[in-house]
Formats: structure tokens, sequence, C-alpha cells
């Protein structure tokens, strides 16, 4: 099947690479009423970056767009059309707390003024540049047409781009790991399926997920088209986009691990690879369970390569290590049909500066996350992997036990790392866990087709 | 599979709610509202039965046919049903459970034809049998191990962790007899009580 990439938004065909598009702003906007906001949606439509290969044309920036419930309502858009949405998306991030576990530090109380209110952040807008002045050549050219139409205001410009490390640009992240590994293969969308990221055949080979997976309205893995809002074309080839602000506590993060890697017989190293999954560099320890090894996290058929099979008690992987628990590949049986209901694109950018390991770093440091993820289904994909692969560790038979890195901890939970009798893979458990992560706010998006954002734009959307 | 699995004992029961129609006290009403102030966990009164891992009660209003064409077909009467797991073998079981909290059985299935109530244990097994369909799925954690084995093994389990957070990485000869010490201390230790929370 071929998709029309042409009426996909390009930030949902592809991710925008950190070696092309380093730095990144995220306009976090209020529309002021439905006329001034579809005029200003109507001046910057042309300029929205589409899926469309580049063949070599690659922009200097990238412009894309997408909605909160509110903003969609304060858009305009008819009564019957905003009752068909999904009550998750109706009801927003902040109103699912309970089940996302955002309790405690992540209360919303905590948050960011602008996630405060119900309903204040009306519109995402993301760009992504290949130099600064690329990117304020964008940004001022947005600001002109808000000011122009008078139809939107930028409550936060929320920055973000790749981390740059010893003058390089870099995959990692604020705690030293490479990320962005493993995104699964949708059909109509990847060229050349890569092994390891789509679902896994009976037969042991790597096949792209159901388009329904991803985009709205087509069918899915269960044969279904998923429940989408009307009429049909508002809806299709527009997918709905989790966004959350993560800060990092680097500070604890590496105390922890200076004080936990003294006590591991592995090692500090070797504990940074136990809680996620991988090595430091990317390295799987399914693959490479005592060493990093950069020909692998170079190899794109070998890096994401792997299944849990033969790792059933977590010698090499642990149960409870990041990247097994948000994706368990093969671990749950069923031909793999149960996970494969619970994948989602991350397209996630870290924002703030990094700290030299060498050098003193603060806890209240500007340094995070900007999670970014994708799916047709917030409720069925990512509510599910936030609440019970996440948050709870029942399905990794592990109990209360939560994602060490990502799990709201409370200084309460723990991590066991399962190992075996060679000195070099002691088993521990690390008590206490601190928080390691912090939310600081975010929201549910619909990102339309280009076809769908016309139709807003011009009032057009009529669920008859 | 089917009522049993290894020792474990899957009981479905369906009571038919006594049709009393439009009165002020609707038998399908009042049991309703009698479910929903019942207690959960530790404090169930099912807790107190021996053996008994769950039990569940829900009122079957009606079963709705949902397709095309609609069809208007109802149920000839409301249920209520009730699913337990529980050890051991059926009749050894329904006669404690009359003994045990003959009270609360008699406010529950006192709004089902035909209860003859608990004060006769073989009576009551004798009703309950009647109303007794095949389980044929179980809840998914049932796992052939009795309560107290669950209960027990919750408790080393938390035991075990908390032991190797607190000796990991020291000699032998500190270990060894702090873990002979724990081992004497747990076998000791009761199984937590049922429904207990926290383990």
């Amino acid at each position: 099947m071929e998709l029309n990439l042409c009426d996909l938004q390009g930030f949902v065909a592809r991710g925008y690479s950190g070696r092309s598009f380093p730095v990144a702003s995220f306009l976090l906007a209020r529309i002021h009423d439905a006329a001034s906001g579809r005029e200003f949606l109507g001046r910057i439509l042309a300029e929205i970056t589409t899926g469309q290969l580049w063949n070599g044309k690659k922009p200097g920036s990238t412009l894309n767009a997408g909605f909160t419930y509110a903003g969609l309502a304060q858009l305009g858009l008819p009564e019957p059309t905003l009752q068909s949405f999904p009550v998750e998306f109706v009801q927003g991030m902040k109103s699912r707390g309970k089940i996302l576990g955002d309790t405690g530090a992540d209360d919303p109380a905590n948050w960011e003024t602008i996630w405060q209110q119900d309903g204040n952040v009306h519109m995402w807008i993301g760009i992504y540049a290949e130099s600064k002045a690329a990117l304020e050549d964008r940004c001022r050219k947005i600001s002109a047409a808000m000011l122009e139409t008078r139809g939107a205001t930028v409550l936060q410009t929320q920055e973000a781009g790749a981390l740059v490390i010893g003058g390089e640009v870099s995959t990692k992240e604020h705690f030293g790991y490479s990320d962005g590994f493993g995104n699964p293969d949708i059909q109509g969308l990847c060229r050349k399926p890569t092994p390891g990221q789509g679902k896994l055949t009976d037969h042991g080979k790597w096949v792209p997920l159901a388009t329904g997976e991803y985009l709205i309205g087509y069918p899915d893995e269960a044969c279904e088209l998923p429940v989408s809002p009307i009429p049909y074309l508002l809806a299709s080839n527009g997918t709905y986009m989790v966004y959350r602000k993560l800060h990092e506590n680097v500070a604890t993060f590496r105390k922890f691990l200076k004080e936990r890697g003294g006590q591991y017989g592995g090692g500090e190293k070797k504990l940074a690879a136990k809680l996620v999954g991988r090595w430091l560099d990317g390295t799987p320890l399914e693959l490479s369970p005592d060493t990093e090894n950069i020909d692998i996290v170079k190899d794109d058929a070998r890096n994401t390569n792997f299944t849990y099979g033969k790792d059933s008690d977590g010698a090499r992987c642990p149960l409870g290590s990041h990247i097994r628990r948000t994706n368990p590949r093969d671990a749950f049986g069923f031909s793999g049909q149960l996970v494969n209901r619970r994948r989602i694109m991350r397209r996630g950018l870290p924002y703030g500066t990094y700290v030299p390991d060498d050098q003193p770093v603060r806890d209240d440091g500007e340094h995070g996350i900007i999670f970014m993820a994708l799916c047709a289904s917030l409720f069925r994909q990512f509510e599910f992997i936030q609440q019970q692969w996440v948050q709870h560790g029942n399905d990794a038979h592990l109990g209360n036990d939560k994602d060490p890195l990502l799990g709201n901890q409370c200084d309460q939970d723990r991590f066991v790392i399962p190992g075996d009798t060679t000195p070099k893979n002691p088993p521990f458990v690390c008590p206490h866990l601190p928080d390691f992560v912090n939310l600081l706010g975010g929201e549910y998006f619909f990102l339309p087709s280009i076809t769908a954002l016309r139709m807003i734009a011009e009032g057009g959307v009529d669920p008859r | 599979m089917g009522n049993q699995s290894g020792q474990s004992y899957g009981l479905t029961i369906l009571s038919p709610i006594i049709n009393n129609g439009s009165r002020a006290a609707a038998q399908d009403l009042a049991l309703r509202h009698h479910l929903s102030k019942l207690a959960n966990g530790e404090h169930s009164p099912f807790a107190k039965v021996p053996g008994t891992h769950f039990v569940r009660l829900v009122v079957m209003g009606d079963v709705v046919f949902v397709g095309y064409p609609a069809r208007d077909e109802h149920l000839k009467s409301q249920y209520l049903i009730c699913t337990a797991d529980f050890d051991g073998e059926l009749d050894p079981y329904l006669q404690t459970l009359a003994r045990t909290i003959p009270a609360e059985l008699d406010a529950i299935w006192k709004h089902c034809v035909g209860y003859p109530g608990a004060t006769d244990p073989a009576k009551f097994a004798e009703y309950i049998k009647k109303c007794q369909v095949e389980t044929t799925l179980y809840f998914s954690d049932v796992n052939d191990r009795t309560l107290e084995q669950t209960l027990k093994a919750l408790l080393v389990k938390t035991a075990v962790t908390a032991f190797a957070e607190r000796y990991q990485g020291q000699p032998a000869s500190v270990v060894q007899p702090a873990f002979k010490k724990f081992l004497t201390e747990l076998s000791q230790t009761p199984a937590p009580r049922p429904g207990a929370a926290g383990i």
C-alpha cells in the first residue's frame, strides 16, 4: 500500500534527525478566536512541511502544527465533530494524571504555569532547523503572521535540540545515553524494513506494523479502523501526539551511579546499562552483555535486532530495564500480538545544555527531554505503556516495581538486576530509587493531515 | 479446562433474582445497594473463609444484543453472578462457607429465588450446586498454589528482597549467620492475612 506522503505532515512521516536539524523550537500558542485563528492557520498553511520526499532539496527549516482539544474548539470546529474525538484526547493529559501516575512530584500543581490551567494551550507549532539563524528566521515569520492576523499568541517558546558534546552534535540525552533507537516500521511509511523495528512474524522475520497503529483512517493490527473523529476526511492521515516536558535530575543520576555503581559488582557503566537495557553508547545488552560495541551501534541491521526469548530470567537485559519494559518484543508470547498494539513513534528531543561528566552539575539546571510520541490511539498505546509498563511491574513479573528511569519512584521503589554466577555479572538490588525524571507539564495534541489543516483553516469541517 | 485446575476450584453461580416487579422494595435494587456497601480486601466477609482467593459478585440485569438488526429479547430473570476461586473440593468449601459467614450469605442470597438460607450447610450447598454453571476460564493469576502458599510467597518475596538489599556486597562471614537467623525468623512469621494490603 502506498501512502499519500504529500498529505502527511513531515513530522508525522519522518523524524527530523539531529544531524540535519540540530535545533528546534516548539511554540505553544493560544488561539484568540475562531475567525482570526483560522486566518492565521491559513497564512502558514503553504509553509507546513509535508511528508513529500526531499530528493536532495532539504529545506533549511521545517514547520508542523498540532492542536489540543481546546484549540480545536477555539477554532470553531462543529460540536458534533468535537464530540466525536476519543475521550482521553477531549479530557487532556492533566485530567488523565491518575492513570498516567502523574502524582506527587509529578502532580500538575508542580507543572509550569502554562499547563496548569485547563485548556490554556491550544496549539503546538514545531520548528526544526539546520542552524540557529534558520530557526530564528522561521520563528520571526510565524510571529509576524500571528501579529498581522491577531490569530494567536505564543505562551511559551520551548527551545530544544541535539546536545552538543565536545563540540560535536550527538544523539545523547543529559544522562549520557544515546537515544532514539528503535521506532516501529509502519506499512506504507518505511521504504526498507529494519530488523527489530516492526513486528516479529512466526518465522522470526521482522515486518512493518499495520498503518492503522500509527495513522488514523487505516486498518490496525486488529484489522479494525481506530476510533476516529468525523468527518473521515478530518481524521484520515492524522495522528495524535503526546507532549511531555521531562526534567532530568542529572546530579541525582550521577550521584546514584557513583554510589550504587561502587556497590554493584559490575561497576558504574554496567549499572547504567542495566537500568536502560543499552550501554551508554547504545549497544543493546541483549547483544553484548559485557561491553560496549560501537560496531553494533552503527549497524542498523543489528542495533535493534534482538529478542528476549533466550533471556527469560533477565540475566543479560533485566526484566525491569527501560527498553525491555516499554517494548517487550517477543517476551509475552502470542506471536507478539499483545505488544504490537502498544507501539508508539518517538520524536523526543533534549532541551538545555549538556554538563560534561567531570563538571559539577545541579538537579535544578536546565536539562531534560521534550518527550513527544505519536500513535493512533492515546488510550490503547501511550496510556497503556505509561500505566502498565512504566508505572507498574506486573506484566514483567515485577510486582509494583516501576521503570527505573521514568517511573514516579517517590524513593520507595527498587530495581532488581538479575545476574548469573560469573563475577562480571552479579545480581544486585537497587533500593530506594530516587526520582530521576520529573514531569513539568504537557498535553495531548491532534496532528491533522494537510487536507484537514486546510479544512480547519477554511472553516470547512462538516460532520454531516 | 473445567471447574477444577489442579487443586484450584473455579466456581461460577447464576442465581435468579426474585422478580417482585414494581414493588417499593424491588429485590434487584435492594441487592445492588447491599453489594455496593460490601467491604473489599481484608474486610471482605469472604476473607474470613479459609482457602478463598477471590470472590466476585455481579448483578446481571439483562443481556442486550448489540448488532443489526436490533432484537427486542430479554432474559427471563435477572441473575446474581457469583464467581469464586478457592482451594480444594466444592462440597467441603460450601459447607465451610455456610458455617463461617451464614448471616452475610443470607443478606446477599435472600434476594434470590428458592434460597433456603445458610443455617443448614447441606441445604445451602445443595442450592448453590443447583445454580452452578461450568467454569471455563480462570482469573489469570490462578496458579495452582493454595491461598496459604500464595500469601506466604508474597511475604517471602518481600522479605528476601529486603534481606538482599541490606546484605548484598557484605562478606560471607556476615551474610551467612544473618541469613540463618533470617530463615528462622521467616519460618516463624505467620502468612499475612487474606486480602491484606501492602504485601
